[in-house]
């Protein structure tokens, strides 16, 4: 296998006695689209930070096709970045700031005229040169400082959260447009964000950060279908979270109890029998039944709330140890269920996942 | 304004502009009363007997402008109020990013320090510098005992020493304007900078310098007008020989009583000073601190 494209390796920061991230590793491909996933304060934007070079880690190596990149100062690493606050320059205006990266190359002046045209273009604010950004919308200067990390073609694109600022709506259009420019471009992204839906909606790879450590990484998917621990499967879409006493193992997949003796099979687990954990099932995974029709199969509940969504059906249950657990379903499954009513709660047994 | 405009708008708008303007005008009349019976007044006089006294005409203004003697007050009051106004900024400029990029602690101190040295009797400064810089002062001594100089310099009694002590005095009235503007700068501004491939020169030359210019600005005219006016420091640490213009003027008064030339001197001040505040106004919006639309 070729050397991975970026390497980020066993990176540890320590600021005084805080350990602000703790042996950080990860490969990043070419023209990969990764996101730094996390609360914040979970490490996420410090290995951007070393990455671009604004902080150095007090271990560890950042290597870009295999050369190392700590030793090179911010300025002359060739990355391109886009800060959470827009950071355009308030007395250039908007053609001047896409061009000002190639002005401190010195490139000539008819490659930077043509370059600032072409990037304008491609965030879709051509007429917009003239303007200074203090006339621009927050979304508008986004996307004027995404032409001006892009306008020297970096071979990395770091993003701190640049959405954030910015309200629901111009950000899913700013998402779209993302996504847009990532494929024209083929530039390699690494993406930092807390909004999980964001970090969803456009990446190739998630590492989800926790307490200064990579947690998982994976697509999406994998993330959400099988989480690995139970912080993900908090972080990434919703979930229940049963307590559960796993009794038998093989093969990953445990027996595990519930407090009122009931069982259930195949949880994937990597708890070793006898153990206390936690089993965490996807509140659309969930199935609940009539009692009367389900003849003593499942878990015994009572309905306590249902709510009309349009598209679905949110209930909210009650285990005879008296938590209260989310289900989702189609709107025509949930008929002859009421509010009150003995019910039954089923799953399909892969989608259980027992954490410690 | 008012006759050229048509009879039905104006009658509403002009009693509306007059009811805001009376209010304004009776909150604003003790301190309009003052400037006007103790600043404009007399100003106004000494102009008038600028141009009456000893007879009427511009003989004043003749007489100031073609003087080798007098042109030579106006060069050394404009050399001075130069050079102090440009070592002020090259001191200035680094202190007061200094003092936005510290850790607070570290800042408060710097301040204290500053501001203490702007309270301290001027007077009392202006003679600490005398001691500090006469021949046998200390940074002579202190000189020529690390062998750096072997005759003590002559750093008083001069143009140096008024352009040492005046830097020193002039430097919180640069720093403050000039520290208001760096903080309101964001520092990613200049991470971003640095990450579009920019050195520190570059960041500093295309960045920070035009994001500053507007506190640079304000605080290089304030030095400069009031260095122009200075009294004390030159007067003390200039010596008989090198003299700036509000020594000439309060000596033509003084011992002169030549209150038409001493009137004259004023009022070209005067003009220059409100030139240049003319200058900045036009092209960098007063001095505010900060651009629009952030």
């Amino acid at each position: 296998m070729t050397t991975p494209f970026l390497q980020i390796r066993g990176l540890r920061k320590t600021y005084d006695q805080v350990v602000a991230i703790d042996h950080v590793s990860l490969d990043i491909q070419q023209g990969e689209f990764m996101t730094f996933l996390g609360p914040s304060g979970s490490g996420k934007s410090t290995t951007l930070y070393i990455v671009a070079g604004f902080q150095g880690p007090t271990e560890g190596q950042v290597l870009l096709n295999g050369k190392s990149l700590l030793e090179v100062a911010p300025n002359q690493r060739n990355i391109g970045m886009v800060f959470q606050r827009y950071t355009l320059f308030p007395h250039l205006t908007v053609g001047e700031n896409v061009a000002f990266p190639l002005r401190v190359r010195r490139r000539p002046e008819a490659e930077i005229k043509a370059k600032v045209e072409k990037m304008l273009e491609l965030v879709h604010l051509a007429g917009y040169r003239d303007r200074l950004p203090g006339q621009l919308s927050g979304g508008q200067q986004q996307r004027v400082a995404i032409a001006r990390a892009l306008a020297y073609d970096p071979p990395l694109l770091l993003m701190d959260e640049p959405l954030s600022a910015l309200d629901k709506k111009l950000r899913e259009e700013i998402q779209l447009e993302l996504r847009r420019i990532h494929q024209e471009t083929g530039v390699t992204i690494l993406y930092v964000t807390h909004d999980q839906e964001e970090a969803l909606r456009l990446s190739d790879r998630i590492a989800v950060f926790s307490q200064g450590k990579i947690e998982q990484v994976g697509t999406g998917e994998e993330l959400y279908e099988r989480p690995t621990s139970r912080f993900v499967a908090g972080f990434i879409g919703n979930s229940n979270f049963l307590p559960v006493k796993v009794e038998q193992m093989g093969s990953g997949r445990a027996r595990a109890v519930f407090p009122n003796g009931h069982a259930v099979e195949g949880a994937a687990s990597a708890l070793a029998a006898g153990s206390e954990g936690t089993l965490m099932v996807r509140p659309e995974q969930m199935r609940i039944r009539p009692a009367a029709a389900a003849a003593g199969h499942g878990l015994a509940v009572t309905v306590r709330d249902m709510t009309y969504l349009g598209d679905s059906m949110h209930f909210a249950v009650q285990t005879p140890w008296q938590q209260e657990i989310a289900v989702r379903m189609a709107v025509r499954d949930g008929q002859g269920l009421s509010i009150g009513a003995p019910a039954v709660l089923e799953w399909d047994a892969q989608h259980g996942h027992v954490f410690a | 304004m008012s006759t050229a405009l048509s009879s039905a708008a104006v009658p509403v708008r002009r009693r509306f502009k007059i009811g805001a303007e009376s209010r304004g005008v009776k909150l604003l009349l003790p301190a309009l009363l003052l400037l006007g019976g103790f600043f404009l007044i007399p100003v106004l006089t000494l102009l008038l007997r600028s141009v009456m006294e000893p007879a009427p005409g511009l003989q004043n203004y003749v007489e100031l402008l073609g003087s080798q003697t007098y042109v030579r007050v106006f060069f050394n009051t404009f050399m001075v109020a130069g050079v102090v106004t440009l070592i002020t900024l090259l001191i200035g400029f680094p202190t007061a990013w200094l003092l936005a990029v510290l850790p607070k602690r570290w800042s408060q101190l710097m301040f204290a320090v500053l501001l203490l040295s702007m309270w301290t009797n001027l007077l009392a400064r202006t003679y600490a510098w005398m001691v500090l810089l006469q021949q046998t002062g200390l940074i002579n001594r202190v000189l020529m005992a690390i062998g750096v100089i072997d005759e003590p310099l002559a750093l008083v009694n001069n143009l140096v020493g008024v352009t040492i002590g005046m830097t020193y005095i002039m430097l919180p009235f640069l720093v403050m304007p000039l520290h208001a503007t760096l903080r309101a700068i964001d520092p990613s501004t200049l991470r971003a900078a640095a990450i579009c491939g920019a050195s520190r020169w570059q960041a500093l030359r295309l960045v920070l310098l035009p994001l500053a210019l507007p506190g640079i600005a304000s605080g290089a005219l304030m030095v400069f007008v009031m260095s122009l006016g200075y009294y004390v420091t030159p007067a003390l640490l200039g010596g008989t020989n090198y003299m700036m213009l509000a020594e000439l003027i309060a000596q033509l008064v003084q011992s002169l009583l030549n209150w038409g030339l001493a009137g004259a001197a004023a009022f070209v001040l005067l003009v220059v000073t409100l030139g240049l505040y003319a200058v900045q106004l036009r092209y960098l919006g007063g001095g505010r601190t900060g651009f629009g639309g952030r």
